[in-house]
């Protein structure tokens, strides 16, 4: 790969060796029959900080979440979540272990309320049966309104109050990218992984939007991996970038650094490789 | 005017779990309940509980289950027909077999068999989903109809090939065969859909219903925030299933009183599937109007005209409810998917802000 920058490699050899790394991807592959999705990619992410994820369309960066949670199986490489290593998992295993995560076309229950989507983001989280359930007494009905004020909690924290009993399906777009961040959230995740949270959102959306993923990231201590098209916002919100482009890494490092490097410039203005 | 909201706060969210956020509808249900524990009993005559009252109880018990199923769920099932039927053999068979067994335990396990089959039959919808698992139930349906005729082990070998209600005593009433009193029948069969109703409300609004209604929704994202698919969908099947095997053991035992393995054809799994949808997918109090609905039809089309000097004949009221529930079905399927229940909770709504129009 000799479009990588420098610093990129150091970066690397300096994450590994980190004790505050998150997650560590390794030499990920994944194709899909002949094409090839994601070439031989690694990189890190530590604990506590916002990792942006950026590059053209079609890129693999939407690919490089669905293997980080489970969605796809690499053909090659590992990733490691917090000391543990693997190749494949359940997705609802990744849920478990505490990575969660959003969709680039939005992906909420249409027929449920804003409330019982999120609700539904604590369906890991709750353990009562079907016995507790069906008298709604006792252990059910404490579990189920332990879960409802952090529920609320994070209802007030997004400030979508007004739409609590409002089924998702009615709401208008940026409400329903909101909504989804919400049950995202209520799963209290370690790793929240955003594909393209404001897509779609005017400027004042946006600047809601930032300040809710920068208030995720310092009141609740999350990490995050993001994928954002729009540069502004990238350069603002995140401590680290690693830039994709046909499924391979161009670079890695700070944001003002990469924006700068010419192998970043040329993927942009679509140079020939 | 009757349904005002005004001055009706709620403190904590354990309030808000009340099962009726407006006192009205609270008062709604005691006045049907008053209508159904005392009025009825009080005044119906035996034709009114064999002709209406007890077959709309245990049709929107069957149409309940399927509603678990096909509303909560979303996972459509052509097989309720059979699923009954599973329900009523079972009873049957745990009766003859152990003729000291309490009716209430025969029935409340008859409901398990009814359920381990539906899990069974609900495996293929791991794989499969919409029009092919429909598919899949109607095999399943088919199956299990003719394993009712073909194995005379399941009806006790009787000639006739049917099964026969035996009596049977409930704190020393009669309360199955011949010589039940339908008024005790008729409690028999209130009481057990009351309880299994509220068990119902309780887990489509908890936890389980919630990821039920997940995967309905939209199953990849359900799977993405942690929901097992085939914890989801499996147990939805088996609550479905189980419900929908109660419903038959009343079928056969508290109502038709003798029955044969075409009583639980295809004819039965399209009827229950008629109440839930008319009545309104994903809603409980829909399968009672829809079960009211159905089963009121061919009475008053058989009544009310020859009441008013326009007497038709047996075949035509057959006839004219069928066009009748023909037309109600595409009308609700094209119009108001979310069938009678919608068409209430719509009118509840006009009633809270009544008479001002916003
Ligand atoms: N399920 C799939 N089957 C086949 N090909 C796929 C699949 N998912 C992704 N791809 C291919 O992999 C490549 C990377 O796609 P991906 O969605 O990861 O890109 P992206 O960087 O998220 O792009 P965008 O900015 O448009 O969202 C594309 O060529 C895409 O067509
Ligand atoms: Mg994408």
């Amino acid at each position: 790969m000799n479009a990588r920058p420098d610093h990129s490699v150091l970066a690397d050899q300096e994450g590994s060796a980190r004790d505050d790394l998150l997650m560590d991807v390794r030499n990920v592959s994944l194709s899909f029959g002949g094409v090839k999705a994601i070439t031989d990619i690694s990189f890190d992410v530590r604990q506590g900080e916002i990792r942006a994820i950026i590059g053209p369309n079609g890129a693999g960066k939407t690919s490089m979440l669905n293997v980080i949670n489970g969605f796809y199986t690499p053909q090659v490489g590992t990733i490691t979540f917090r000391g543990v290593e693997r190749r494949s998992m359940k997705p609802h295993d990744a849920v478990r272990q505490g990575i969660a995560r959003t969709f680039q076309n939005v992906a909420l229950f249409k027929g449920m309320s804003t409330l019982d989507n999120i609700m539904a983001g604590r369906s890991v989280l709750m353990k009562r049966n079907i016995v507790w359930q069906m008298l709604w007494r006792g252990p059910a009905l404490r579990e189920e309104i332990e879960h409802r004020e952090k529920v609320e909690e994070i209802i007030d924290f997004l400030e979508i109050e007004h739409i609590r009993r409002t089924p998702v399906g009615k709401l208008p777009y940026g409400l329903q990218k909101r909504v989804e961040l919400g049950r995202a959230l209520a799963m209290e995740p370690s790793l929240l992984l955003l594909d393209e949270p404001m897509a779609g959102m005017n400027l004042e959306e946006k600047e809601d939007m930032s300040r809710f993923i920068l208030d995720v990231n310092q009141q609740r201590g999350t990490t995050i991996a993001l994928i954002e098209h729009d540069m502004g916002v990238v350069m603002d919100l995140s401590d680290r970038v690693v830039v994709l482009d046909y499924g391979k890494k161009i670079a890695d490092g700070p944001p003002d650094e990469v924006k700068n490097s010419q192998a970043v410039i040329d993927a942009y203005l679509g140079v020939p490789h | 005017m009757f349904y005002r909201i005004a001055g009706q706060y709620k403190t904590s969210y354990g309030a808000d779990y009340a099962l009726f956020p407006i006192k009205q509808d609270a008062w709604l249900l005691a006045l049907i309940l008053v209508f159904a524990f005392v009025v009825f009993p009080l005044t119906a005559s035996d034709f009114m509980f064999r002709a209406l009252l007890i077959p709309v109880l245990i049709y929107a018990l069957a149409a309940l289950g399927l509603n678990i199923l096909t509303g909560y769920a979303g996972q459509l099932s052509l097989g309720t027909g059979a699923f009954m039927g599973v329900g009523a053999y079972a009873c049957y068979k745990l009766i003859t077999i152990f003729p000291e067994m309490n009716i209430i335990g025969a029935i409340v396990l008859s409901g398990f068999f009814s359920a381990a089959a539906g899990v069974a039959f609900g495996l293929p919808s791991l794989r499969i989903k919409g029009f092919y698992l429909a598919i899949a139930t109607l095999a399943a349906q088919f199956f299990l109809l003719w394993l009712f005729q073909k194995w005379a082990w399941l009806y006790n070998y009787n000639a006739s090939g049917a099964i026969q209600v035996p009596n049977t005593q409930l704190f020393g009433v009669t309360i199955t065969g011949a010589q039940a009193p339908v008024l005790a029948q008729y409690f028999f069969v209130l009481i057990t859909v009351c309880i299994l109703t509220a068990f119902a409300i309780n887990i489509t609004r908890g936890r389980i219903g919630r990821t039920w209604k997940a995967v309905r929704d939209m199953d990849i994202a359900a799977e993405l925030v942690g929901i097992n698919l085939m914890k989801a969908k499996l147990s939805a099947f088996f609550v479905s299933s189980y419900i929908v095997g109660i419903a038959g053991a009343l079928f056969v035992f508290l109502w038709r009183g003798a029955a044969e393995a075409d009583l639980f054809d295809i004819q039965l799994s399209f009827r229950v599937l008629f109440i839930a949808i008319i009545g309104g997918l994903g809603s409980i109090l829909g399968n009672y109007l829809g079960a009211l609905l159905i089963v009121a039809l061919p009475v008053i089309i058989g009544t009310v005209p020859a009441a008013v000097g326009l007497p038709i004949s047996s075949a035509m009221v057959e006839h004219l409810n069928t066009m009748i529930i023909g037309a109600l079905i595409i009308g609700f399927l094209i119009l108001e998917p979310h069938g009678l229940a919608r068409l209430w909770a719509l009118m509840r709504e006009k009633l809270i802000i009544w008479p001002f129009p916003h």
